[in-house]
């Protein structure tokens, strides 16, 4: 579905990422994992075009992204929840949830998917009349999900949602991660320090290190690798 | 001499109260219909420097230009031999906002969307420092080359409305009469409708929706979907008509030069400032605010201190409520 090959991006003259080739199938849950600074937000900045790549291709569908605007790609069914939740402070809940729904696909399965979102999130049906401003950072990150499943994305693609989150609310946003897959079947591109929690629910995952894949593997040979249990579970 | 015999004797006094209530009426009447058309200017700067935070120092000239096109349409292009002077100067109006929403939408393509939206979201200032050099530019070509073109004669759009007025009362028993200028009354109305119908587009329409989304953070409008630079020109182009509407509405009242921007665009940014920055509604109640108290100041100080008591009053308000009248605290976090 998302083919990322041979990526070179970076700010001004420095490279942040070198050379960087993922593959995301139709259906798949694929984890993205690696310290800060790594170059994880600036993948996703580039898979959704306010980064051009100084190499390399994206192909989405077929479909070469990089010759589309990036407000073209969201139209293609590609949702970026971005890393510091980024809703529109000044806007109600619900404004925010009918403008996730600015795609054609969004506008026409509104009423299934805006049930399906205030089932899995119902504080946001109480807070839908409050600015999205006034709401807590786990209020926020779960309206920037609830924003973009109201796309009807055929990609979802996560920024660090556990950032900045208490342990238990990051919790439970994993949880009800997990119950959109097993509700829609959606495929999901999730960057995130938590790696433990990230590798346990990724079909797939990759390690990204300095800016290059360093590991990649399905879920079991990735929590089996001694790097991986070194580094980043602490075992 | 004692006391009692230097004030005005008992009858006196009996008479000049009903006048002072009349003249403060009056006053109030006449801000409550200048601040409406003001608030109708304020509303199309506010989309364009209070909501999309670019500051354009043209808003002024734009206007003047939407009075000159008001004109022309009035006094040459059919309008007054077609709808006669009562209609024609409004018919005018509503012809040179779509003129100038033209003007406005290739004033940012080719020149706006060089130093704002998304091209400058990075940096430092938001591009302010290039919108005030542009834009300042554009002001003082605007000015010249209308100067060239229509000379610098004071013109007016003449209808008999502006000089005949609606009469209030008598109240009081027969004391207090209130003479509401037509023209005035017809645009302060005019203006109130079309404050109503821009609050129920940007409150509740699609477009709306995405205007506010791309003025509140422009990559995740774009993540969403939206064309953040075309929405921002929309805007813009919205903003500089709907000005120019307020300006082709006092036409008939306020004669107009070349230079007249200025006066305006200093009432309009104090407009925006005053109800806050990011709210529409607010800059309309700014505007008002800035009417009433320019008429009501002219009960107690010469004309001449008309404007220096609107920015007496400016400053105090910023004083006591920075985020202005109606700006909330929360916004933009």
């Amino acid at each position: 579905m998302l083919e990322i090959a041979g990526i070179s991006a970076g700010y001004s003259s420095v490279p942040v990422l070198r050379d960087v080739s993922i593959t995301v199938a139709e259906g798949q849950f694929v984890s993205v994992v690696g310290p800060n600074g790594a170059g994880k937000s600036t993948l996703f900045r580039t898979i959704s075009g306010i980064l051009k790549p100084s190499a390399g291709a994206i192909r989405f569908e077929g479909n070469d992204l990089l010759a589309l605007p990036a407000s073209r790609r969201a139209h293609l069914g590609i949702a970026h929840v971005p890393e510091g939740r980024h809703v529109f402070p000044s806007l109600t809940v619900m404004e925010n949830l009918e403008l996730g729904a600015f795609t054609e696909a969004g506008r026409q399965n509104w009423k299934t998917n805006i049930d399906r979102i205030l089932g899995l999130f119902p504080v946001l049906s109480e807070r839908r009349r409050q600015f999205a401003g006034t709401l807590s950072g786990g209020e926020q990150q779960m309206l920037a999900i609830g924003r973009g499943l109201a796309s009807s994305p055929k990609l979802l693609m996560l920024d660090e949602p556990s950032m900045g989150l208490a342990p238990t609310i990051a919790d439970f946003i994993f949880d009800q991660l997990t119950e959109i897959r097993r509700q829609t079947r959606l495929t999901i591109l999730l960057v995130e320090q938590r790696v433990a929690e990230a590798l346990q629910t990724a079909d797939h995952g990759y390690v990204l290190e300095a800016g290059r894949v360093v590991l990649e593997g399905d879920n079991q040979t990735l929590r089996a690798n001694d790097r991986i249990r070194a580094a980043y579970l602490g075992m | 001499m004692s006391r009692a015999e230097v004030g005005p004797p008992h009858g006196v006094r009996l008479m000049t109260f009903p006048i002072l209530v009349e003249n403060v009426l009056q006053s109030l009447m006449a801000g409550l219909l200048v601040g409406a058309i003001y608030g109708l200017m304020c509303v199309g700067l506010a989309l364009i420097f209070g909501i999309m935070r670019v500051i354009n120092f043209a808003q002024g000239d734009f206007m003047m230009l939407g009075m000159y096109v008001a004109y022309f349409f009035f006094a040459a292009l059919g309008v007054q031999p077609l709808f006669g002077s009562i209609f024609g100067p409004y018919v005018a109006a509503f012809l040179a906002a779509p003129v100038l929403f033209g003007v406005g939408y290739f004033a940012h393509q080719f020149l706006i969307s060089r130093v704002s939206g998304t091209r400058t979201a990075q940096l430092d200032g938001e591009g302010h420092y290039a919108q005030l050099i542009l834009t300042l530019g554009i002001a003082l070509i605007l000015q010249n080359a209308s100067q060239m073109i229509f000379g610098s004669m004071v013109v007016s759009v003449r209808t008999p409305l502006s000089s005949t007025a609606w009469i209030i009362g008598p109240l009081w028993g027969d004391f207090i009469e209130i003479f509401v200028n037509k023209a005035r009354a017809i645009a302060a109305i005019v203006s109130l409708l079309v404050i109503a119908g821009l609050a129920l587009v940007i409150g509740g329409t699609r477009l709306g929706k995405a205007l506010r989304a791309s003025a509140d953070d422009p990559t995740a409008a774009t993540y969403i979907g939206i064309d953040v630079n075309f929405a921002h020109r929309i805007a813009f182009a919205l903003g500089i008509s709907i000005t120019a509407l307020a300006g082709g509405l006092l036409a008939p009242n306020y004669p107009f030069h070349p230079f007249v921007g200025l006066e305006y665009v200093i009432i309009m940014y104090a407009g925006v400032v005053l109800g806050g920055l990011g709210s529409i509604i607010g800059a309309f109640w700014g505007g008002m605010t800035i009417g009433i108290v320019q008429q009501m100041s002219a009960l107690v100080l010469p004309t001449q201190l008309q404007n220096s008591a609107i920015f007496v009053f400016f400053l105090l308000i910023v004083l006591l409520r920075p985020q202005g009248l109606f700006g909330r605290v929360t916004e933009r976090t």
